[in-house]
């Protein structure tokens, strides 16, 4: 898959290949508020988020020295490895809630959730949590990383009319759930 | 590209939300005469689409913690070998790469005439570099990249 318009962080990862400490920096600096907000929005967890964060970067750094540039964009190779780790983060914590069963009905990360949060910004993560994963996923990629449909679309391996029912559905049921709060 | 009906618009502004600059491309340049032609109605269904958008960015980005940033600095790739620290000392006092080369030059021709054997002249040129191997954390190289120079 040939990259698209030019990839802009092509220069920065070579030089990063090259154990540049600037490009280094340079690179985190653009690189990793954007995926920690990925992780967060689809895990709900702080904590694992960092986990996830911290390994996608220890990929790209092993990546570096061998990126090919006009092959791919970084971006997406990056977005692309960040949604598969926390799909693992996801499929573990399902495995583990089968294997061991919660005694109590609510056993998500966030520590108040299920309760009424008085904030829009923890009532937003609540509702975020109770889509499906693929529903969070496309307003995850679309709204919060601001990807196109195109590459949303490409990165979960659906077409985009696909992407487009996705964000359908998500946002009803976004709408739905954060009603009350709607002027 | 052809008209787009209300039912299509409508169900763009449910998917991508209300600013027609996030929807697909392909459909922007009919949106837009959407809203030329519907004026009000497009706008209203707009302002609704934008109205959870809003909501949706009530909720911040999460701020990195230091020990993360820490964690992902220290796994970062070392400089490779080939710049030692006396090339970095050397551009960094302000002379050029050229001159930079020449000085390192000087140091090995000293080193060569100066001493017994080969191995002795790698030693020497080893001792002031770093090993030529991996330098220390990212962080504690400092601001100055000679590097980029070359």
């Amino acid at each position: 898959m040939k990259s698209q318009g030019g990839d802009p962080d092509e220069e920065l990862v070579v030089r990063v290949g090259r154990g540049d400490p600037a490009a280094i920096q340079a690179l985190m600096a653009r690189k990793l508020p954007r995926m920690l907000q990925l992780a967060r929005r689809m895990l709900d967890d702080a904590i694992e988020a960092e986990d996830v964060t911290q390994e996608l970067f220890l990929r790209a750094w092993k990546q570096a020295p061998s990126w090919q540039p006009g092959v791919a964009r970084f971006d997406t190779w990056l977005h692309r490895v960040a949604v598969n780790l926390c799909y693992d983060r996801l499929r573990r914590r399902r495995e583990t809630l089968m294997a061991e069963p919660p005694e109590q009905a609510d056993l998500g990360p966030a520590p108040d959730r299920g309760l009424q949060a008085r904030d829009t910004g923890r009532r937003v993560e609540a509702a975020l949590a109770a889509l499906p994963d693929r529903q969070r996923e496309a307003v995850v990629l679309c709204h919060y990383q601001e990807l196109s449909n195109i590459d949303a679309a490409a990165l979960m391996s659906v077409s985009v009319e696909a992407l487009e029912s996705l964000l359908s559905r998500a946002r009803r049921a976004l709408r739905a759930a954060l009603a009350d709060m709607r002027e | 590209m052809g008209m787009m009906d209300r039912t299509r618009f409508e169900a763009l502004a449910e998917a991508f939300g209300g600013r027609i600059d996030l929807w697909p491309d392909a459909e922007r340049e009919a949106a837009w005469r959407f809203v030329a032609e519907q004026g009000e109605t497009a706008r209203a269904l707009l302002a609704d689409a934008a109205s959870l958008d809003e909501q949706l960015q009530e909720l911040r980005p999460p701020q990195p913690s230091a020990a993360l940033r820490q964690a992902i600095l220290d796994a970062a790739p070392r400089l490779r070998a080939g710049r030692s620290r006396l090339w970095r000392w050397l551009t960094g006092a302000g002379l050029g790469a050229g001159l930079a080369a020449a000085c390192a030059a000087g140091v090995l021709a000293g080193a060569v005439s100066t001493g017994p054997s080969a191995d002795a002249t790698a030693d020497a040129l080893m001792a002031a570099s770093d090993d030529g191997a991996a330098l220390g954390p990212v962080e504690s190289l400092g601001s100055v990249d000679t590097e980029s120079n070359s």
